[in-house]
């Protein structure tokens, strides 16, 4: 069949029919006239064909399939004038082209300026959270030591994880299909490393046996994890620093997977050509998820410290004020109380509270009121004109002032009278009772429970001596030599005597009486009582006293010795001399002002 | 750009770390690698007009053709066979190993590097001896990772093959 065209009639004026016989001719047209009026009107009709547009409108849509699948031929002649039409209409119709593009680029244009906006926010969050506080501090520190970024070294710091870099790695080659990561990381030989991963993958597949999908799901270096994803054609390797959370693993497989199914026959054809796997970059960069430490409370350090100081000083503050104001109302309390200040204004001067009145200069300094109450000495000042309290306290004080009187002196007041009770010297007595006058607020002084001490004294010597008895022999007017011990006895009681009544200003006598017993006649007894009287004055006239005036007496018998308590033993308490003081001067209890005790 | 993968195959020291530093300057520490038992370098170079990265898998150690694993030769797009020129029985290994790359990742174009070059009196591999390998390999050259001679061109001529095969 292959050669009938060529001696088919549908070319009649070749040179066939020269060389041939009429007869074949003739067969020819006898056998195939009517197919060769065929042939002829489908000629004649080719040559006149127009394809008209219903025919190709026809073909056009396979014609244009056949022929791409076949070579670029038909995509190389339409470029031109697509991109020259789409560039005209472009130009014509911007509207239209930007409307349609919009929602398409819009999109993607808002996600990434979005992801680039969060990128930012979050590392200038995280600076900013870091910046002010101790922690920032430290790690600025190091930043500036090893030379990285701050934001770099926050990064580190705050992060719980981050997948830094993703691997598409073609499983049988081991060849890198696409590779992403996280900004800020820089990453060289890429393509090794996959291969490095792989050769990883294999090299534990072989060492322990395990079958083709199975293999090292993490790998751990240094810092970093490596997750590795099995795939039947492709790997999913991501290296994670800090700890990933188990879900990232679901994540990251749902990814290969859906990598598997777009892609099946890419990685199936893998030449060692990845530009098709550029595409995956999207879904790749999706990986690169990170989570950063959340701050405990969210605020810095600095500012903890800070609110934590603001607290403490506004606590001191109220607590100042309130202790101030304690302390104030302590002073007003304190001055208003104390004796012999009178507050008549309170004014502010000069940043500080002068108080003006009165004080009695014998009141309390109210610069000590001040340090008592703990109320700060420069926060106050005192303008106090002098004048004299009247007051009890004050009266008293001033007493005790103009008195000076000893310890064992207590000073009371009642009205306008002074009690002094306890005991003092004769003098400061006789003192008490010229200056008693002198005070202002006082009439009258009462030294009812005041005990003189000399007098006392006085009274005592005089007791003492009084006890004393010198004795004799019966008939005897002199003095026996063993008496002579009392005779210095009485001496002494005599010269302190003598010293106390000078004190006293008294000038007492001191009677020495002689006295003789019952026995004998009544003249007899009374010279002998003479002599015995006279036989010891004489002896006690030894000293010269000053104000004691001695006088001998004798008394004959005396008449309190019982008579007949038994011969001359029983009477010898009558064979006496004893002496007497006589007071010649007033009594001096009884000076100024002075009652009887009740 | 475009990847591919090669393999360092060649009996022990043959020099195949070395022509692989040449290269490149390596960026993982030897430590690491004993462990795993393979290096992973990256080389960038433009043949033909077009961009490529050879990711160069190297054996590491005291290997031997019976540490090659599948999976070390799976993926590759070609390799470089190394044998060093002063020791014969490196000519065996390599040819175990070709066989092994065949029947694992198929024809896949290498080259065939008779190392240590510079060693020239010592040399004692002749052209007939790897004539087998010759045949198949889309180059054979005599090269020295010490001096580098010839080990630019080398995996070059291996790129230019691997983008048209
Ligand atoms: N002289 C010379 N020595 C080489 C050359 N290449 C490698 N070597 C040495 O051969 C030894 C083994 O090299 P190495 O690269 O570790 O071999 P590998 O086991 O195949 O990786 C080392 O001591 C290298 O210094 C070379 O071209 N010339
Ligand atoms: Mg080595």
């Amino acid at each position: 069949m292959e050669r009938t065209p060529r001696s088919s009639p549908i070319r009649p004026s070749t040179g066939y029919d020269r060389g041939e016989s009429e007869d074949f001719s003739a067969l020819r047209r006898l056998l195939l006239s009517p197919e060769q009026i065929q042939l002829n009107r489908l000629r004649q009709r080719m040559d006149t064909l127009v394809i008209g547009p219903q025919e190709v409108s026809r073909v056009l849509p396979d014609a244009i399939r056949l022929r791409a699948q076949q070579d670029n031929r038909l995509l190389a002649s339409l470029l031109p004038i697509t991109q020259e039409a789409l560039a005209l209409s472009i130009k014509q119709s911007p509207q239209l082209i930007s409307d349609s593009i919009a929602p398409i680029l819009g999109s993607a244009i808002r996600k990434a300026i979005s992801r680039a906006m969060r990128e930012m926010f979050q590392s200038l969050n995280q600076t900013l959270e870091y910046s002010m506080s101790w922690q920032g501090l430290q790690w600025r520190w190091e930043a500036w030591k090893t030379g990285r970024p701050f934001v770099e070294v926050v990064v580190l710091h705050t992060l719980r994880f981050r997948v830094e870099q993703v691997f598409l790695i073609h499983k049988k080659t081991g060849l890198l299909l696409n590779h992403v990561m996280a900004e800020g990381i820089s990453s060289q030989g890429e393509a090794a490393i996959s291969g490095m991963l792989t050769a990883i993958q294999d090299f534990v597949r072989d060492s322990f046996q395990q079958g083709q999908d199975e293999g090292l799901e993490s790998l751990r270096i240094g810092d970093l994890t490596v997750w590795i994803e099995q795939g039947s054609s492709a790997i999913l390797a991501s290296v994670i620093r800090g700890t990933p959370p188990v879900k990232l693993r679901d994540f990251l497989q749902s990814t290969l997977e859906s990598l598997h199914v777009q892609y099946s026959d890419s990685l199936k054809d893998f030449q060692g050509d990845a530009a098709v796997f550029l595409e995956t970059r999207p879904h790749l960069e999706d990986c690169l998820q990170a989570q950063f430490v959340k701050k405990r409370k969210g605020l810095p350090v600095v500012l903890w410290v800070c609110s934590g100081l603001l607290l403490a000083l506004l606590g001191w503050w109220a607590y100042q004020a309130t202790l101030s104001h304690q302390q104030w109302t302590e002073l007003l309390k304190r001055i208003a109380a104390e004796p012999g200040i009178v507050v008549t204004t309170i004014q502010e001067e000069g940043g500080r509270t002068v108080f003006h009145g009165l004080r009695d200069p014998l009141a309390v300094d109210p610069e000590q009121l001040l340090e008592e109450v703990g109320y700060p000495p420069h926060a106050a000042g005192f303008h106090f004109e002098p004048f004299i309290a009247l007051t009890p306290e004050m009266v008293r004080k001033r007493a005790i002032t103009v008195l000076q009187p000893p310890g064992s002196v207590e000073v009371s007041i009642e009205g306008s009278r002074i009690i002094l009770t306890g005991e003092s010297s004769h003098g400061w007595i006789a003192r008490v009772t010229r200056s008693a006058s002198a005070i202002p607020g006082v009439s009258e002084i009462s030294l009812e429970r005041l005990i003189d001490t000399d007098v006392k004294q006085f009274e005592a010597l005089q007791v003492e001596l009084e006890g004393q008895a010198i004795f004799f022999f019966p008939g005897q007017g002199r003095m026996p030599d063993r008496e002579l011990v009392k005779i210095q006895q009485v001496k002494f009681i005599l010269q302190e005597l003598d010293e106390k009544a000078i004190q006293l200003g008294r000038k007492p006598s001191i009677e020495v009486m002689g006295y003789s017993s019952p026995v004998g006649t009544q003249p007899i007894n009374v010279s002998l009582s003479e002599r015995r009287a006279n036989n010891v004055l004489e002896m006690l006239n030894e000293i010269t006293f000053q104000v004691l005036k001695l006088s001998a007496a004798g008394k004959g018998v005396d008449p309190d010795v019982p008579s007949g308590s038994g011969g001359e033993q029983g009477y010898s308490a009558s064979r006496r001399v004893s002496f007497k003081v006589v007071e010649s001067g007033f009594p001096l209890r009884r000076e100024v002002g002075a009652r009887s005790e009740p | 750009m475009i990847q591919k993968k090669i393999c360092m195959l060649g009996g022990f020291a043959v020099g195949k770390t070395s022509l692989v530093k040449r290269l490149i300057s390596g960026m993982f520490s030897e430590k690491y690698l004993t462990t795993v038992g393979v290096k992973i370098d990256q080389k960038s170079l433009s043949v033909c007009g077009q961009d490529l990265l050879l990711v160069l898998w190297d054996l590491y150690g005291d290997d031997d053709f019976q540490k090659v694993r599948a999976s070390y030769l799976q993926g590759a797009s070609g390799y470089i066979l190394v044998i060093d020129g002063t020791r014969k029985e490196t000519v065996e290994v390599a040819g175990k190993l070709h066989e092994l790359a065949r029947k694992t990742i198929g024809p896949v174009p290498f080259v065939l590097l008779l190392n240590k070059h510079d060693l020239v009196n010592e040399w004692v591999v002749e052209s007939p001896m790897v004539s087998d390998l010759s045949d198949q390999a889309c180059l054979v050259s005599m090269v020295s990772a010490k001096t580098g001679e010839g080990v630019e061109a080398a995996f070059s001529a291996l790129s230019e093959a691997m983008l048209k095969s």
